[in-house]
């Protein structure tokens, strides 16, 4: 006891917490999948009852229905946001908020599936398709100064820029934005581009006021400012960001003053699934997200409570590596699809919420509904696998560590598969590494989904469509080649009529599904849930929701 | 001085421990396969953009170049920047600490007071039913799986009596010690059965000391023999056990900090885990280590309270 210098002892300790930061590195639970970076822009439109767009003019400002001012709001989510910087982050956590602090010329509506004026009035588009015009209306940021063409031009030109922007393949086809004056914006083209004003509305181009971010790039993320309705009060990392309403915002609301309606936002991180349903049920949280869908239903059956599904641009679904054998064979990849009961994977994993997909990529404004189902159908399913070279090798399914409910998904389809003859192993691995993986093509199946970062079909058509597009993404990490869908997409990019657009899109859709591309699960909404006294929020398709027009009704 | 003496030297025999801690880490982490690029942009990004993120964070240096950039770096205070979250490392962690190390704090101070009750009557009535029931109770609480006592307690003293918040950890030490009850009783609950354990079983070695039996021929009471003779002499070996313990919670708390909605390092770990976050990951294996060691060198200075024939040299 003299003498209690004893290093082993030490050690011990030390190797322990070694052991233990490996051991999470081994064997990680489900974290936000990193699988897929979500959608868009910023502002929008009025809540259902208040002003529609031509109102937001000062002038003759009818009121259109009856709010009640102020309160506050708790809101529960799953992620955090990881920086309110927008060229920074891909995370939904961070997007999300960024979309009720910053704004775009060009918004997603209400609905976000179409697009509504933010911080241009109006634009003009030239005979060619190639210019676009931009007219800023007065607005201001939350500090008081306009936002000037200058701003907007700094925050797209940086977006565009790949060695800044994630996200630079979405402006792709920009040649230059220039600011014509203080008020006007204009972007020219290299080639047509249906999409544009859906990329002009895209998160990474929000508009940050550029003096201030110039002055200090680094603390931006942490004290933003913009011109958005809302502006951040207080961020703590891994805790809470609070929201106080921007006085200088321009759009008003359904009683004709300026939006929005609440006083303060409280947006918690609470990342188990348990504690946000027990905060809401125990009054801590008005509202919370991505409601578990084994909760939902005893959520919805209470009297209180307001229970929301909302169909997103989010698609669950089997990625199929094409390089390999035997998915190089077109017979196996429709066998995998003819013996899947997808039927029984929405009812038993997404407790019946949710669309069967009769498509290869999210239901987006022009999915095609009338493209035929493939069946579930295991004679089928056997008759195409006899055509097949298929030897019985063990296929390996992919699924993220710690992610109950795909590993649910890779039960059910090593049964179904068995059925018919496939052979096949479940192997769970940490999300990084699954994705490491995927992304080299060193997998067979992998159980994971994607979602849309804008609200035009372009983006995911292509990325998951083309194997040749830009970006070297290889359709997606799957490999799938088809010369006349990549030929049809290019069309319907250029194409600056819906109509045609919307043909070419329904022959894309029956093509690559019909190919066998994957085998897709569901069509997953988004579900949250809230007290019924919680007016006004609503979650697009895009995934996030305007707090500018959310009331409380208490 | 003696002491003083003693602390430093302990001290700096932390730096080559901690050097080797974060190289095993540090190649461990990147042995895994997994980029944090890829990760991070989610696979739309173009080369050229993955490209230039690489670069930024020196991910396209060779490894031993990262290695001791990094070292030169921490020599100087500085951990790097997190690749997830773009602000320094140190910022990051610092922001984490103060919730963890209060709620670890307050989960061993809630086991240290249901031990030293609990542990001397099981000990004064050995083998008899009371032992027997405080000896099942803890193995019952020990082997209760964390999240699921969190949850047992949010639903009882959160939605049904609603005497706790059930997430957060609150503002104010007022604020912290309630918000942090339950989460800080579970802590408390699993540690104390091992402490108890420990603590029984020297209790009853001492209690057979020769010098008990003097004490007691004194005519002390039994219960003042216990506290002033027994208890200090058989309380080093559970304040190690408690030590070790903590050290494993200074990163394993992850469970509690998830299960309700704590921000401290346990969640960090995690998350920069799964992004392959490495300047995080690096920066947050240095902190624990230190910490770590750190609760041993209190741990060990401990013992001259509790032990005045404790001398160090």
């Amino acid at each position: 006891m003299e003498n209690i210098r004893n290093p082993k002892r030490h050690m011990g300790v030390l190797m322990v917490m070694l052991a233990f930061v490996l051991l999470v590195v081994a064997c990680q639970p489900a974290p936000a999948q990193p699988t897929e970076a979500p959608p868009p822009p910023a502002t929008t439109e009025a809540p259902m009852e208040a002003a529609p767009t031509e109102m937001t003019t000062t002038e003759g400002c009818t009121p259109t229905g009856e709010v009640k001012r102020g309160g506050e709001l708790t809101l529960a989510r799953l992620e955090e946001p990881l920086s309110l910087d927008p060229i920074l982050i891909t995370d939904n956590g961070s997007i999300y908020l960024q979309e009720q602090i910053f704004e775009t010329l060009v918004v997603p509506d209400e609905t976000g599936a179409g697009l509504a004026p933010g911080l241009a009035e109006s634009w003009d588009v030239s005979g060619d398709g190639l210019t676009y015009t931009f007219h800023m209306r007065d607005s201001n940021f939350s500090n008081g100064d306009p936002v000037t063409a200058d701003d907007v031009v700094f925050s797209l030109q940086r977006a565009a820029d790949p060695d800044v922007s994630q996200y630079a393949f979405a402006y792709q086809a920009f040649d230059t934005i220039t600011a014509l004056d203080d008020k006007t914006v204009e972007v020219k083209l290299s080639q047509p581009y249906a999409p544009l004003l859906s990329a002009v509305s895209l998160f990474t181009g929000l508009t940050v006021p550029k003096d201030i971010y110039q002055a200090d790039p680094e603390g931006f993320g942490n004290k933003p400012v913009g011109s958005g309705p809302f502006m951040v009060e207080e961020y703590t990392r891994g805790d809470r960001v609070v929201l106080a309403p921007n006085p200088y915002y321009w759009k008003l609301g359904a009683d004709c003053q300026p939006l929005p309606y609440l006083d303060k936002i409280t947006v918690l991180y609470i990342p188990e699934a348990n504690s946000r349903v027990l905060g809401l049920r125990n009054g801590d949280f008005d509202v919370i997200d991505n409601v578990p869908f084994s909760e939902a239903s005893s959520l919805e059956s209470e009297n209180n409570l307001l229970l929301e599904v909302a169909p997103i641009y989010k698609l669950d679904y089997l990625y199929i590596n094409h390089s390999k054998a035997p998915f190089d064979d077109k017979n196996f990849d429709l066998a995998l699809n003819y013996a899947t009961d997808r039927e029984a994977i929405l009812n038993t994993v997404f407790f019946g919420y949710g669309d069967l997909p009769n498509d290869y990529m999210p239901k987006m404004n022009f999915w095609d509904p009338d493209v035929p189902l493939i069946p579930y159908d295991q004679a089928k399913a056997e008759e195409l696998l006899a055509q097949t070279n298929y030897d019985g090798r063990t296929i390996e399914i992919l699924v993220g560590a710690g992610d109950a409910p795909r590993k649910q998904i890779a039960t059910i389809l090593q049964q179904n598969w068995a059925a018919v003859g496939i052979n096949s192993e479940i192997v769970e691995l940490d999300v990084g590494t699954a994705w490491d993986r995927t992304v080299a093509g060193d997998y067979d199946v992998n159980v994971s989904y994607i979602t849309s970062d804008i609200n035009d079909d372009d983006e995911l058509a292509t990325f998951q469509g083309d194997y040749w597009a830009a970006g070297d993404t290889q359709a997606f990490f799957s490999r799938y080649q088809n010369q006349d869908a990549s030929d049809l997409l290019k069309k319907a990019r250029e194409s600056l009529d819906p109509n045609e657009r919307a043909k070419y899109y329904s022959e894309i859709q029956n093509t690559v599904y019909w190919d066998g591309y994957s085998v897709p699960f569901n069509f997953t909404p988004a579900v949250t849930s809230s007290w019924n006294y919680v007016k006004d929020f609503h979650t697009l398709t895009t995934g996030w929701w305007w707090l500018e027009s959310v009331w409380l009704d208490k | 001085m003696r002491l003083l003496g003693y602390i430093i030297r302990r001290l700096i025999q932390m730096i080559p421990v901690l050097i080797g801690i974060t190289l095993m880490a540090f190649l461990f982490v990147k042995l895994l396969p997994g980029d944090p690029i890829l990760i991070l942009t989610g696979g739309k990004a173009s080369p050229e953009t993955v490209a230039a993120l690489r670069a930024k964070f020196g991910l396209d240096q060779p490894l031993y170049i990262q290695y001791l950039l990094f070292l030169r770096n921490a020599a100087q205070g500085d951990l790097g920047t997190s690749i997830l979250q773009r602000d320094p490392v140190v910022d990051i962690v610092i922001e984490r600490i103060a919730p963890s190390a209060f709620l670890i704090a307050y989960g061993s101070l809630i086991a240290i007071l249901l031990t030293i009750p609990f542990s001397i009557i099981s000990a004064m009535r050995a083998d008899q039913p009371v032992d027997h029931s405080i000896r099942i109770g803890g193995m019952v609480t020990f082997a209760m799986p964390s999240f699921w006592l969190g949850l047992l307690l949010m639903l009882l003293f959160g939605l049904k009596l609603k005497l706790f918040p059930i997430s957060g950890w609150g503002e104010g030490f007022l604020g912290h010690l309630k918000y942090l009850f339950m989460p800080s009783l579970v802590i408390g609950v699993y540690l104390a059965p091992m402490l108890i354990q420990s603590l029984r079983s020297s209790l009853l070695e001492i209690m057979q000391a020769e010098y008990i039996e003097a004490a007691r021929a004194k005519g002390l009471s039994p219960l003042r023999v216990m506290l002033k003779h027994v208890l200090r002499n058989a309380l080093i070996p559970t304040v190690t056990i408690l030590a070790v313990n903590i050290g494993w919670l200074i990163g394993g708390s992850v469970v509690i900090e998830t299960v309700f909605s704590i921000p401290g390092l346990g969640l960090l770990l995690v998350r920069s885990v799964n992004y392959r976050d490495y300047p995080t990951i690096q920066g947050l294996t240095l902190v624990f280590g230190v910490l770590v060691m750190l609760v041993n060198l209190i741990a060990d200075l401990s013992y001259a309270i509790i032990d005045p024939r404790v001398v160090y040299e």
